[in-house]
C-alpha cells in the first residue's frame, strides 16, 4: 500500500479521497492503540524494577504478608533476599540475582522505549499525510462548489 | 425446560410473569381498538426484561469468576491447617510420603514458597507457622482470622456464591421464557391487526360493489 504522496492525490476525486482518508484514520487508530499498549508494558516493567529493589537484605528479617492466592495472605519472612525469579517468556522462569534482574528489566524498558519512539515517528508521519490529504480534499470541494455555482449561473 | 404450571404473578425474585394472550380481541377490548398503545406496552415490557437479562448475565459472570478463587483460597487454608496439625502430632506418618531421614517437608521446618511480587517477578519466602491468616475481603479491607474461623468464613462464602449462581441461572431461564412469550404476543397482536385491516378492506370493497 503506497503512501498517498506517491499517487498523485490531485488525480483522485472526492469519493476516492474519502476512502483513502478513512483508511488512514483506521491505520492511525491501530497505531495509537499499539502505542498505548507499549506504554502499559513499559510501566509494568518499571514497577517490576521497583519491586526487585524492595527485595533487599534490609528487609530480610522483617515479617511480610505472603500472598498465597488472590485473597489469602500468610505472615512470613523473605527466604532469599539475593535472588528473584523472573518470567522470561515462553514458560521459562529464571532465578536471577537482584542485580541481574534489575539489568534484565532495565534492558526490557529500553527496548520498549526504542519501539515507542519508532512508533511515535510513524504516527507523526501518518498524521502529516492525513493533514495533506484533508487539505487537498478541501481544495477540491471548494473547486467543485465554485464549478457548480458557475454552472448554475450560466 | 418449562416451569411449573402454577406460576404466581411474579417468580420468587420479583420478576413479573408475562401473560400469554390467547384471544387477542378480548385482550384489546374490541374489534376497532388501535393496537399502537398495546404494542408499545409490549415493547416496554420487553425492554425491561432484556435489561434484567443483561444485569443477571453480568452478575453471573462475576460469580463464575469468584467461585474458583474462593475454592482455591479455601483449599490453601485447609492445607495450612493440615500442616499445623501434622506439626503438633510430630510422629504423624500421614504427612510423610517419603522415607528419608530428613523429610522434604519436615513439619518442624517452615514452609518455603515462591510468591508473586509482580506479573513476571517472583520471590522466595518462608511461611511462619502462625495460627492466623489474613483474608482480603475487597474494598480495601483485609481481616485476620484464626485458621478454623477462616475456613468457616470461606466455606460460607463459597456456599452463598454457589447458591446465588444457581438462583441467577434459574432466573435467567425464566426471563428467557418471558421474553419469548412477550415476543409471541407482539407478533400475534400485529398479525391480528393485519388480518383485521384486510377484513375491513374486503368488507368495504364488497359494500362498495353493492352500492
Amino acid at each position: 500500500m503506497s503512501s498517498p504522496q506517491q499517487i498523485n492525490v490531485a488525480d483522485l476525486d472526492l469519493p476516492q479521497l474519502a476512502d483513502v482518508r478513512k483508511q488512514l484514520e483506521e491505520e492511525l487508530q491501530h497505531l495509537t492503540t499499539s502505542f498505548q499498549q507499549l506504554k502499559q508494558a513499559q510501566a509494568k516493567f518499571k514497577t517490576c524494577l521497583e519491586n526487585v529493589a524492595e527485595v533487599k537484605p534490609d528487609n530480610k528479617d522483617r515479617t511480610i504478608l505472603v500472598p498465597l492466592t488472590n485473597s489469602l495472605y500468610v505472615p512470613g519472612k523473605l527466604a532469599d533476599a539475593e535472588n528473584v525469579i523472573v518470567d522470561v517468556g515462553t514458560g521459562y522462569y529464571v532465578k536471577k540475582t537482584r542485580t541481574e534482574a534489575q539489568k534484565h528489566y532495565t534492558s526490557k524498558i529500553a527496548f520498549v522505549k526504542g519501539n515507542l519512539d519508532a512508533l511515535q515517528e510513524t504516527i507523526a508521519k501518518k498524521q502529516e499525510n492525513m493533514g495533506y490529504l484533508v487539505n487537498v480534499m478541501q481544495a477540491k470541494m471548494q473547486a467543485q462548489a465554485q464549478g457548480q455555482g458557475q454552472a448554475q449561473q450560466a | 425446560m418449562s416451569s411449573t404450571t402454577e406460576q404466581q404473578e411474579t417468580n420468587p425474585r420479583g420478576i413479573p410473569r408475562a401473560p400469554f394472550i390467547a384471544d387477542v380481541e378480548q385482550h384489546l377490548g374490541g374489534p376497532d381498538v388501535e393496537i399502537e398503545p398495546v404494542l408499545n406496552q409490549f415493547q416496554d415490557a420487553l425492554a425491561k426484561y432484556r435489561y434484567m437479562e443483561n444485569n443477571l448475565t453480568q452478575r453471573r459472570q462475576g460469580l463464575e469468576e469468584k467461585i474458583p478463587d474462593i475454592k482455591k483460597t479455601l483449599s490453601m487454608v485447609e492445607y495450612l491447617q493440615e500442616r499445623r496439625e501434622g506439626k503438633k502430632v510430630k510422629k504423624d506418618d500421614e504427612d510423610d510420603l517419603d522415607e528419608d531421614d530428613d523429610d522434604p517437608e519436615d513439619p518442624k521446618k517452615p514452609l518455603r514458597t515462591t510468591f508473586e511480587l509482580n506479573e513476571t517477578l517472583y520471590a522466595e519466602a518462608e511461611l511462619e507457622d502462625a495460627d492466623t491468616v489474613y483474608l482480603w475481603l475487597g474494598a480495601n479491607v483485609m481481616l485476620s482470622y484464626k485458621i478454623p474461623a477462616a475456613i468457616e468464613l470461606l466455606q460460607s462464602k463459597l456456599d452463598v456464591a454457589q447458591h446465588n449462581l444457581s438462583t441467577i441461572t434459574s432466573d435467567l431461564e425464566y426471563l428467557k421464557e418471558q421474553v419469548t412469550i412477550m415476543e409471541v404476543n407482539t407478533a400475534r397482536v400485529f398479525n391480528w391487526d393485519v388480518k383485521r385491516r384486510r377484513e375491513r378492506k374486503e368488507r368495504e370493497a364488497s359494500l362498495g360493489k353493492k352500492s
